[in-house]
């Protein structure tokens, strides 16, 4: 058991260090959502100030709105490209090496998406400090619950990444899968507009999509709105989140057996 | 007890063997080579040694563990060192030897000790921490060993350990490996392509072709096995006369066998060079053929695996491979 942590903790170790240095990496990832929020949620926010849009946005300003969602925004899209490593160190043979060590290989992968999901997190909370400069209607009470939803959020986008990864051979496989899923994942998630009057047949969809209950929670953390309660939308992502880290270790574990 | 043992190792991908019934024995202490060309089973067989796939049929002990049942234990006891780098490439030279350190649960003060002897061993520690992209290829590898050796592992593995190296960095390798066995009577299991290597570090070669074993034994056993002295020449033109003159040539005393290489060359193995030389001159005098190139040798692992199969080991074999992958490596470098 002691080793199972020890594994999985130089493999937090690991990933972190790599963080420190993949800095256009991080600068990309970060820089999407402010973009979004800055050109798209002030945009919005000039034309949504009638009494109506109110009531649309449950009594928020749009860029109060917004900004949960993009928080959750930039966790989402640097989780899930992590996973990216998991091809590189393949291309570059360090997974070889991985594998003959005499560790778990379910602690290599815990550790590993545990390692990708707080570098994940920093950023999102790089995007939660914006948020506050630009968004009006945001409480800072909520700060540590929307963090420890980014946690979660974050290690079941990771473990996506990984899964993802895992069965794509290249990195061009690996790009094309997770830009048709990141935009469709996104809009369906009630980050950019609210989901409630959505036609039926989408709302299926929305119900599917983890990041719906993962953005939801994090706008009742910062600004008491949501459309599920609170412990329903943490239940689902957490259930979510087990499901894709199971995903991943099984995905991992197939893939490098010949 | 031996350290590795292998009986009838078959590895089968979509109906090709790959690997084909391979059985033999690594004593403790020794190093023991693969030698053979690309693509004759040199590196399935040590995945299969290291855990890395599962034999389709036969078994394998190393260091006294089944590789299939009990792979853990078999990861705890070796170091491995890939034909194609597995190095963290963001990372210091430091950092990779600490993480791997770790990982293989080496107590932190004795594993900052270790990491300082090795690093000074394959002389590294001026760039300690540097990242290893910065590195060259032969840096990569040395600290690719040094890296292997940090668990003090009881077999260690050598994958191609100086492919696409310049000599320099060739030779210092081969230092190191001596030294290992020299002064830790480590026991190392190499594949290699490079008839020099194999000549130079083995105790005991086995030449690996299309998948199976086809010779084993020392270098000086398996040249020895061949027999005689070895004579090349080729003749030019004139293919009516040529063919007369090599009927006669198996006739000459002392030639022991003929063998054509095509291209109007000929390799002959003979009892003694010297005498048997004049012979030829002689014979292509009257037969009216024209010698235009001759030369003698002792025989070499190279003859050795003529000789059994028809077909040269050449270095040359592996150089699309090593450009590709040079060439591969200096595209991330970018």
């Amino acid at each position: 058991m002691n080793e199972f942590f020890n594994a999985m903790g130089v493999m937090v170790y690991r990933q972190l260090k790599r963080f420190t240095r993949a800095r256009s990496r991080v600068i990309g990832s970060i820089f999407n959502p402010l973009i979004w929020m800055v050109f798209f949620g002030l945009g919005w926010s000039g034309l949504f100030t009638s009494s109506m849009a109110k009531l649309l946005f449950r009594g928020l300003d749009y860029m109060s709105f917004l900004a949960p969602g993009m928080v959750m925004m930039a966790i989402f899209t640097a989780s899930l490209f992590s996973g990216m490593s998991v091809i590189w160190d393949r291309e570059f043979g360090f997974l070889k090496e991985l594998l003959v060590a005499p560790a778990s290989r379910t602690a290599i992968i815990l550790g590993r998406s545990i390692g990708d999901a707080l570098t994940a997190l920093a950023q999102g909370v790089v995007i939660l400090a914006a948020s506050f400069l630009l968004a009006k209607q945001l409480t800072p009470v909520g700060i540590p619950l929307a963090v420890a939803i980014g946690l979660l959020a974050a290690i079941a986008f990771t473990s996506m990444g990984i899964a993802l990864a895992s069965t794509m051979r290249s990195f061009e496989g690996f790009n094309l899968i997770t830009t048709f899923l990141m935009l469709p994942l996104l809009f369906l998630s009630g980050a950019f507009y609210p989901i409630d009057s959505l036609p039926l047949w989408l709302k299926a969809l929305v119900y599917l999509n983890p990041l719906t209950y993962a953005v939801d929670a994090t706008r009742y953390a910062l600004t008491g709105v949501s459309s599920f309660n609170i412990l329903h939308s943490t239940a689902a992502l957490a259930l979510s989140a087990i499901i894709l880290t199971l995903a991943a270790t099984y995905t991992f574990k197939k893939s490098t057996i010949e | 007890m031996a350290a590795i043992v292998a009986e009838k190792l078959t590895k089968v991908f979509n109906g090709f063997k790959a690997v084909n019934e391979v059985s033999f024995e690594v004593k403790e202490g020794e190093i023991f080579g693969f030698l053979g060309p690309n693509g004759a089973g040199k590196t399935t067989t040590i995945n299969m040694l290291i855990t890395l796939m599962k034999p389709t049929s036969g078994h394998a002990l190393v260091a006294g563990y089944d590789v299939v049942k009990e792979p853990e234990k078999v990861r705890g006891k070796i170091g491995v060192v890939f034909q194609d780098q597995s190095i963290d490439r963001e990372l210091t030279g430091w950092e990779n030897l600490w993480l791997h350190g770790l990982v293989y649960g080496v107590p932190r003060s004795t594993l900052r000790q270790r990491i300082r002897q090795l690093l000074k061993l394959v002389e590294l520690e001026g760039f300690a921490n540097t990242p290893v992209k910065k590195y060259s290829g032969g840096m990569i590898r040395r600290l690719e060993i040094a890296r292997a050796l940090i668990h003090r592992p009881e077999i260690l593995f050598l994958d191609e350990p100086t492919l696409g190296l310049d000599p320099q960095s060739r030779a210092k390798i081969w230092d190191y490996i001596l030294d290992l066995r020299k002064e830790h009577g480590m026991t190392i299991f190499l594949t290699t392509h490079y008839i020099e290597e194999a000549e130079r570090l083995c105790d005991r070669v086995a030449i690996i072709d299309h998948g199976k074993i086809i010779a084993l034994g020392s270098p000086e056993e398996l040249k020895q096995s061949i027999g005689g002295e070895l004579i090349y020449l080729k003749v030019s033109e004139n293919p009516s006369l040529y063919s007369a003159f090599l009927e006669k040539l198996s006739d000459i005393q002392g030639v022991l066998s003929v063998k054509t290489l095509g291209n109007r060359q000929l390799s002959l193995r003979v009892k003694s060079a010297s005498t048997t030389i004049p012979a030829i001159f002689d014979l292509a005098q009257a037969a009216g053929v024209k010698i235009s190139e001759i030369k003698y040798t002792k025989p070499s692992l190279n003859d050795v695996f003529l000789q059994l199969t028809g077909r040269a080991l050449r270095d040359e074999e592996a150089s699309w491979r090593d450009h590709a992958r040079l060439r591969t490596q200096a595209r991330w470098r970018r």
